[in-house]
């Protein structure tokens, strides 16, 4: 193993710049990771020629591939940084953002679109309201596995990067939120708004953009059944279509 | 009114059915040549024999305008792809990728293919289609080979379709079914391209 770890960063000063290569060498230790790497050259940001530049910028939070925050395309491959370990990728390192976002620095995205999306399909349960609110429902048992497998989803995008159908070309929300609306009607309490997220996934840019290349599946992080989560809603939207056209 | 789902919905409709028709037919009458000059000739003109207002409404209904629709939408889905076999060589995304790619080859093909053979050969000079005049037109190597990559494409989308569509309709959900239903339609393809290559060789025996 090399003392130094090479590291070829794609760097953008701000939202409408272009973008250009720099490298950096990190000294090597056990158990490095991405991010790890990206607090060295934070520290000393010093490129392979010796010259002093502003530090990389980029965002992390948990460092245990919870929060999702640190997600960015690494040797090609979207995923976390903070788990992916030097010992276990090809070097010289390549950092790049995910393009498929907006980027605002460096390595650093703007994910809101996300968000924006599950405001669409009613990513949340309709808790409150002008009714009785009783104990709490129990789960059902048998899909809760499956909720729970959902519920790991940490928006992060690597699901999005891959997809060949999200990006500036198209008005696909993605895999991720598409598949939360799932999650959601299986709720006890979120199904009783099903139709209203389906209806939703029926919008342009809703699950009929999904042109199954299944890149999502592949590359989820929380090993996530995106696909399958995908062909059940196609069922459920098929089903809620004949529901509007005959009324019931 | 929820216009997206139901054109996507059509789309893939159209696609499974009339695509796969005109391609079913093709596949049957063009291997009827492997026995002969005079059993193809003999069978086009029992094609001929059909009533003229059937025969147009089978065209019109089930080819011209579901394989227009399929053609105009689908370039309209094509273009919202951006196409990434090369950071994302997986198996699907390969296959993901192919089915666009064939999709603007057929739409140059077939404009040519039924803008030539259907609506000048047949329809403008009122020449039949015979053994004869298919022998002729694939004497020139370009046209043969263009004929059978024509084949291999429309053989391909219409396939993998079969594999797409039943993701779509949410007909195979799990990996399991859906690996099934990728492998036995890439089966399926192998066979038919293997007997375009078998028909299109007739051409050159006889």
């Amino acid at each position: 193993m090399p003392d130094k770890v090479r590291f070829i960063i794609e760097r953008q000063d701000g939202p409408n710049e272009k973008p250009y290569n720099q490298e950096f060498d990190v000294e090597y230790r056990p158990g490095l990771n991405v991010v790890a790497a990206l607090m060295e050259i934070q520290k000393n940001p010093v490129t392979v020629d010796g010259k002093k530049v502003a530090p990389v910028t980029w965002e992390c939070n948990c460092l245990e591939k919870v929060c999702g925050a640190c997600m960015m395309v690494i040797n090609g491959k979207a995923r976390q940084a903070c788990c992916a370990l030097v010992d276990e990728i090809k070097q010289p390192i390549h950092l790049q953002p995910a393009r498929t976002f907006p980027v605002i620095r460096d390595l650093l995205i703007d994910r809101s679109v996300m968000f924006e999306s599950l405001k669409k399909i009613q990513g949340w349960v309709e808790l409150d309201g002008s009714w009785d609110v009783k104990d709490a429902p129990i789960q059902n048992p048998y899909t809760a596995q499956v909720a729970y497998e959902i519920s790991h989803c940490m928006t992060c995008g690597c699901c999005l990067e891959a997809c060949p159908n999200v990006g500036p070309q198209s008005d696909f929300i993605g895999p991720a939120p598409t598949v939360q609306a799932y999650l959601f009607n299986l709720h006890p309490l979120g199904k009783f708004d099903a139709p209203k997220r389906l209806n939703a996934l029926m919008e342009k840019g809703g699950i009929t953009s999904c042109g199954n290349s299944q890149n999502c599946v592949e590359v989820c992080p929380k090993s996530i059944k995106l696909t399958t989560y995908l062909a059940q809603l196609n069922r459920d939207v098929n089903k809620q279509a004949l529901r509007n056209i005959f009324n019931f | 009114m929820h216009t997206t789902f139901y054109l996507r919905r059509l789309h893939s409709l159209c696609g499974l059915l009339c695509l796969g028709f005109f391609i079913i037919e093709h596949m049957i009458t063009n291997s009827i040549a492997m026995a002969g000059p005079e059993i193809f000739n003999g069978v086009m003109g029992m094609v001929e024999e059909i009533p003229k207002p059937i025969f147009y409404s089978i065209e019109i209904g089930m080819y011209a305008l579901p394989i227009l629709f399929h053609g105009i939408y689908g370039i309209y889905i094509a273009l919202q792809a951006n196409n990434n076999p090369q950071r994302f060589g997986y198996l699907r995304n390969w296959n993901f990728t192919l089915q666009r790619w064939t999709a603007w080859f057929l739409v140059v093909f077939l404009i040519w293919h039924v803008g030539y053979l259907r609506i000048y050969i047949k329809g403008i000079t009122g020449t039949p289609i015979s053994f004869e005049l298919l022998q002729n037109m694939f004497q020139n190597p370009i046209v043969a080979i263009l004929y059978i990559l024509g084949m291999w494409a429309a053989i391909f989308h219409f396939c993998n379709g079969i594999a797409t569509f039943c993701m779509t309709w949410g007909i195979t959900k799990g990996p399991r079914s859906q690996n099934v239903i990728c492998a036995i339609s890439m089966m399926l393809c192998a066979g038919l391209c293997l007997l375009t290559v078998a028909f299109m060789s007739s051409y050159f025996v006889y």
